[in-house]
């Protein structure tokens, strides 16, 4: 609590907020208005009616609940696994002293900056000639693979805070390097974990190129988005509706846990009170 | 029986089961309890991180046009490349678009932290509004914002004609004059929510007695912005401008959705390049060879920050 503030940042504040939520109102709107009217822009007002039509066509038309399925299974699976490896490469970077430490630890953060094309094309061939094509796995494995980079800088840049006086603690009261991962470090690094597995958890579910890659009849909903769009006529309205649904998990997840990506993405600032 | 057996320490499962008991960890050296917490996950890292850009270096040599066989090519692809007039617009795009998209994403974001900082409580709600553009994904936004851009009846059009500047009103991403900048607008819209919350997170995290102090001292809320909020939250805008610039170096999908790297390649970045190149014309080689270049310029950006990052165990 800063307080003091003056009277004019909170109407600011909301009346950016509101400009900024513009473009998901347009969203909703056009998932409720007829296509004729759609058609002369989702803001205009010369004719108005509601309707439910384009939420029963998607419903009826496409496999929605099963692309939903998918996507929570892929969501899920992806998510979970960096939740628990990211935290012990990371505890083993910060705290252990090994060969190649620097080396892979420079390895495995540069990748972030690697592009997810650039996966496509060799993955696309080595999951063809192991039969993976169409399995969630193919799409799973660089999911989870491809966030280390920052699950693991996350993580890392949470520990550069962590009192060594515990570490040492344990280390003088017989704890080997494992035991203090598990009983010290592990317990007291639930917020970066957390923040780690909302992101990957928002990323995974929104990703769009893998699966339309790799997957054929296993389509997660934004695959199955795109499909819809693909579809040469002008029904704006159903995309919009599948875009919510789409939408709306992720949108959930984040509005729940936003206090512990908050307190995730918190960073070293010198503030040891 | 079974059961029994191989809970028993000295059942027939033999050294394995040995070694992971607890008095066998206590005594792991470092360098064992390391390799083991990351060999899990060097698996799924050497799979899809590591075997992909030792693939696509091996590709950047041949010369492969469609089915025909590859042929080693040495350096071709890279000389080729370098007289490419539209390989050397996409780095150029490339380079606005990541430099833009990531100032104006961390100067807003980081703006509205410092103002939603001196009343959080008020402001919470605005922030998980603008916060919820991130949660929207690439694709679905691009839907979005072609009902904003359309040319004939688009919401950016409309607001023109109706505040009576006709005159402005033109197919905003059709223009290859104002294609890349609207594309980077709403690339904007979606990341600001980033730099949003770890900035937020960083003023959070100042000491309360700070801003006591000042106040005490008789500071108004703009010198407490000025000399207390702005320089203690730059740990947050660090991590915020290297995570967005990072993100704008990889971002396709919204390009794919609103322009698809038109009008003239006037938004074509390297990523889009490197797909139209293999995906498209299948010339895988040449397509691997601008991505390994986009590679090495952005290794050379990043390896001082993550070097910094990255000094010896405690």
């Amino acid at each position: 609590m800063i307080g003091r503030a003056p009277g004019w940042i909170v109407p600011l504040v909301g009346a950016f907020a509101l400009i900024w939520i513009v473009p998901i109102v347009g969203l909703v709107v056009t998932s409720l208005r007829p296509i004729s009217e759609i058609i002369l822009g989702w803001w205009s007002l010369q004719e108005f009616t509601l309707t439910l039509d384009a939420w029963i066509v998607v419903w009826d038309k496409y496999p929605l609940a099963y692309a939903f399925w998918i996507s929570t299974k892929i969501a899920v699976i992806s998510t979970i696994i960096p939740m628990l490896l990211a935290p012990a490469a990371a505890y083993a970077f910060h705290f252990l002293k090994f060969r190649f430490r620097r080396l892979l630890l420079i390895l495995i953060i540069n990748a972030f900056v690697l592009p997810n094309q650039v996966v496509i094309i060799p993955l696309f061939r080595l999951w063809r000639e192991l039969g993976l094509i169409d399995n969630i796995w193919s799409v799973i494995i660089p999911f989870a693979g491809l966030s280390f980079a920052w699950a693991v800088f996350l993580v890392k840049n949470y520990l550069e805070d962590f009192p060594n006086e515990l570490i040492e603690a344990a280390q003088v009261d017989g704890c080997g390097p494992l035991a203090r991962f598990f009983y010290i470090v592990l317990p007291n690094a639930l917020t970066p974990i957390a923040a780690v597995g909302i992101l990957q958890f928002m990323w995974t579910w929104n990703g769009l190129l893998l699966p339309v890659v790799f997957l054929r009849d296993e389509l997660p909903l934004t695959a199955l988005l795109a499909r819809i769009q693909g579809v040469y006529d002008r029904n704006w309205d159903q995309v919009a509706v599948a875009a919510i649904i789409t939408t709306i998990v992720p949108l959930m997840i984040f509005i729940v846990f936003q206090r512990y990506f908050t307190a995730g993405a918190q960073t070293k600032s010198g503030s040891k009170e | 029986m079974a059961l029994a057996e191989t809970a028993s320490p000295d059942g027939p499962i033999g050294p394995s089961t040995a070694r992971l008991r607890p008095a066998a960890l206590r005594q792991l050296s470092d360098t064992q309890a390391a390799w083991l917490l990351l060999t899990p996950l060097l698996l799924f890292f050497g799979v899809s991180v590591i075997y992909p850009v030792i693939e696509t270096i091996r590709l950047s040599f041949f010369e492969i046009r469609g089915l025909a066989p590859p042929k080693f090519d040495g350096f071709g692809n890279y000389i080729r490349l370098f007289s490419d007039a539209n390989f050397l617009n996409s780095m150029k795009v490339t380079l606005v678009w990541a430099l833009t998209a990531t100032f104006f994403s961390v100067l807003i974001g980081w703006g509205l932290a410092m103002l939603c900082s001196l009343n959080p409580q008020k402001t919470l709600v605005f922030r998980v509004m603008i916060f919820a553009a991130y949660g929207v994904s690439e694709a679905v936004s691009g839907f979005m914002w072609l009902g904003i851009y359309r040319p004939d009846y688009g919401l950016l059009n409309g607001i023109l004609e109706a505040i009576g500047l006709t005159n402005l009103t033109q197919p905003w991403l059709g223009n290859p004059s104002t294609a890349l900048g609207s594309v980077i607008v709403a690339y904007v819209w979606t990341q600001v929510g980033l730099p949003l919350m770890t900035c937020f997170a960083s003023i959070q995290s100042i000491p309360k007695n700070l801003f006591e102090a000042a106040y005490i001292d008789g500071a108004k809320s703009g010198s407490v912005m000025r000399h207390i909020i702005a320089p203690l939250s730059m740990p947050g805008v660090r991590v915020a401008i290297f995570i967005n610039l990072l993100n704008s170096l990889k971002a396709f999908d919204l390009i794919f959705m609103l322009t698809g790297g038109g009008p003239v390649r006037s938004t074509e970045t390297v990523g889009f390049f490197m797909y139209r190149e293999s995906m498209l014309n299948f010339k895988l080689g040449y397509g691997a060879a601008s991505t390994v270049i986009l590679l090495i310029a952005v290794l050379v950006v990043s390896i001082p920050l993550i070097l910094k990052r990255t000094g010896d165990a405690k």
